[in-house]
């Protein structure tokens, strides 16, 4: 069999698997983006003529800055968090095998079952100090009024803890998977090398689930980007209006639907695909993300 | 290469076969029975499918709840789409505001399809819907303040009901050390019955597309220099009237001695028991105090809703007709459901009848509601920004906060005064 053949071969399979992907991401990715790059041109009332100007123009909205700032400080709690978080919270279920481990991987995905909106409302009733189960250690921390707690500088935080609470079970279970994927011989090299639990964790496991842990916090930050539910949600109830326009992707859905100004909409939101896939290519690029998946040849 | 260029042939080509999907415009068939499609929200809806079952025989009324919140975001949408619109929606005067605009371009004119008497019968109710001289929305009800006040407490402390803002101020300051409150201020109430009622120009529509937002104004001035000090007596709560803290601590104690209120704040904040739960023959409504005398004697408004018609409606007349139906009816004046005080005067009577023989209330509180519904203050009008919603982000955030009226005023007026250029309107500040 010539060489030729086998590498004509592993093209089509290439294609053949390749193609239901690429069929669904030009539907949803690339006509989207090519739409919205249309749209970014059009005229609004605040731009009669429309154009590149849409982005200048919506990068002076007064509420742009606020809301980086905003999306800024989320970020800057909620990766970390995370990563930090969800490395530790794996490598610990991954230390403990046997009957617990089960029930325990379980356990982490619950609190994944609650959405975005209906954590919002959980949220408020654990926060708000008349009908929080934990009012007792919230008026032990001197809070005893909902208004103490729902006030500007506190929102980054709030959202942070909705967000992580229903995004960091699933990601434990994920990179436990990770962790299961290390080869038993290494571990067990380490182990008659004389390394403990900590170290075979820290400097075995850790170095080689490193890429998943980059690909998890290019996710993170790019769902953490977008930012939108918890705020607006919070902002349809008691305190009405408290986050509007609080994040970037909040701007863009009032520019959209209560300005009449698609075009900086679109403007807005294809900055923000930018962001990421900067963020994205930079991380992938400053790490060996695809060394040993078979994209660089030996 | 190749395969870059495979993949822009492909997006071109999807995005020319999407391109290629715009309908045509829809035409009616004279002989079809017409068709009509209504969006209301739940309190809506039984007036709805009333209207839907009288005209079952003429034509086929489909009905689609919608949150309130969301009109504007589902008219921009079917704009969009060139396709989708409803006949009639409910919504706020401010989506009207945004609907007319041609940036926008979905309310209709109604001038020429709902009769004169119709207009003449709304009498000042339907004000909202009046832009530089034409109607474009119909009132379905009125939200404008009145004085609740708690008739047992009052006796306990030999109050008299106040009928100016001094004599409110004065009356609250009673209140000091008694444990008893003068209602919360931290919320859209601020706005709606203090400011609004003071005419303190905030949406000011000077001429088409000029808003006047004067803080420094002395109608505005004057209402911190009343407010603050009832506030800093601690007799005014800084908590919104839905706060849970103040329901818990002060509103279902029952030591709400009398607070500004909408006129729905009786039936849907002061009495149902998971609200304030005030019991039975307690609650009383008197006018809403006036700020001065003769053209200084407004009231606020706190919502009240209004249907705009499709301008794209395939059946401008019938659809016009639905909502002068939706507006007028006496069913949807007697209808048990029907919630609050509709706007327009004949229907008005006749809800007059079921509210005012309500024995939760100490007395009939329809007059006070009647008086203040016909001098709801014009100054500030429905604009295209965010308004309302900006109360909430600057306005109640601040007084929440613990800052002064004043600053809290200022923070509100600056963020307007941002506001609305990015919405087309020029602005005046003095």
């Amino acid at each position: 069999m010539s060489r030729s053949r086998s590498n004509r071969t592993s093209l089509i399979a290439g294609l053949i698997m390749f193609t239901p992907y690429l069929v669904l991401l030009v539907a949803f990715g690339i006509v989207p983006i090519v739409v919205a790059a249309a749209t970014s041109f059009e005229p609004s009332i605040i731009n009669p003529g429309g154009g590149p100007l849409n982005y200048l123009v919506a990068l002076q909205d007064f509420r742009f800055l606020p809301a980086l700032i905003n999306v800024g400080i989320f970020l800057a709690i909620y990766v970390p968090a995370m990563l930090i978080v969800v490395a530790l919270m794996s490598l610990l279920l991954d230390t403990v095998q046997g009957r617990w481990n089960l029930p325990l991987r379980l356990a982490y995905l619950v609190p994944a079952s609650l959405t975005g909106a209906t954590a919002v409302l959980v949220w408020y009733f654990l926060l708000e100090p008349t009908l929080s189960p934990y009012q007792d250690a919230l008026a032990a921390l001197g809070i005893t009024q909902g208004t103490q707690i729902w006030t500007a500088p506190n929102l980054a935080w709030i959202f942070v803890l909705m967000a992580f609470f229903t995004g960091a079970g699933n990601w434990i279970v994920v990179q436990y998977g990770s962790l299961q994927s290390i080869p038993d011989d290494i571990l067990e090299a380490a182990r008659i090398d004389g390394a403990n639990a900590v170290q075979i964790a820290w400097q075995i496991k850790l170095p080689l689930i490193r890429k998943y842990l980059v690909y998890m916090g290019i996710l993170v930050f790019a769902a953490g980007l977008q930012v939108f539910v918890e705020p607006q949600l919070i902002s349809a109830s008691v305190y009405p209006g408290l986050a509007s326009n609080w994040s970037l992707n909040q701007l863009s859905y009032t520019l959209a639907f209560q300005q009449n100004n698609l075009g900086g909409a679109a403007a807005l939101s294809l900055m923000l695909l930018l962001v990421c896939m900067i963020a994205a290519i930079f991380v992938i690029f400053r790490t060996d993300f695809f060394d040993g998946i078979g994209v660089k040849r030996k | 290469m190749k395969r870059l260029s495979v993949a822009i042939v492909a997006v071109a080509a999807v995005t020319i076969s999407l391109a290629g999907c715009t309908n045509a415009a829809p035409t009616v068939d004279p002989d079809a029975k017409p068709s009509l499609l209504f969006w209301v929200d739940t309190p809506r809806v039984p007036q709805a499918e009333a209207y839907q079952e009288l005209m079952a025989d003429e034509i086929d009324i489909t009905i689609e709840v919608i949150a309130q919140a969301d009109a504007q975001t589902k008219i921009t949408l079917a704009n969009r789409a060139g396709q989708g619109w409803p006949d009639i929606i409910f919504g706020t005067a401010a989506d009207t505001a945004q609907f007319l605009d041609p940036s926008n371009g979905f309310a209709a004119d109604l001038t020429d399809v709902v009769s004169q008497d119709i207009f003449d019968g709304f009498g000042e109710g339907n004000s909202d819907c009046l832009f530089d001289g034409t109607y474009y929305c119909l009132k379905n009800d009125l939200a404008n303040g009145v004085l609740w006040y708690n008739t047992v407490i009052f006796d306990e402390l030999g109050l008299t009901v106040p009928t100016t803002m001094d004599e409110f101020a004065a009356t609250a300051l009673q209140l000091e050390g008694t444990g008893y409150s003068a209602g919360a201020v931290g919320d859209q109430g601020y706005y709606s019955m203090y400011l609004q009622s003071s005419e303190c120009p905030l949406a000011d529509v000077t001429a088409p597309n000029v808003v006047r937002i004067a803080p420094g104004d002395p109608k505005c001035t004057r209402v911190a220099e009343l407010v603050q000090p009832l506030l800093d007596a601690g007799v005014l709560d800084s908590r919104s009237s839905f706060d849970a803290g103040f329901i818990a601590d002060v509103a279902k104690q029952n030591l709400v001695a009398m607070t500004l209120g909408p006129s729905w704040f009786g039936d849907f904040v002061i009495r149902p028991e998971e609200s304030w739960g005030v019991p039975a023959g307690q609650i009383a409504a008197a006018n809403m105090p006036s700020w001065g005398t003769g053209d200084d004697d407004r009231s606020g408004a706190w919502g009240g809703g209004v249907f705009t018609v499709s301008s794209n409606s395939l059946y401008p007349q019938l659809a016009a007709d639905a909502a002068v139906w939706m507006t007028t009816s006496d069913v949807m004046a007697q209808l048990e459901t029907t919630p609050t005080f509709p706007a327009y005067g004949p229907a008005n009577k006749l809800w007059e009848a079921r509210i005012s023989t309500d024995p939760y209330y100490a007395s009939n509180p329809y007059p006070a509601m009647a008086a203040g519904a016909n001098k709801i203050s014009q100054v500030d009008r429905p604009v295209r920004f965010a308004f309302v919603a900006q109360i909430g982000t600057v306005l109640q955030a601040a007084i929440n906060g613990g800052a002064s009226l004043e600053t809290a005023l200022n923070d509100y007026a600056v963020s307007l005064q941002n506001l609305a250029p990015a919405s087309g309107y020029q602005i005046e500040t003095e």
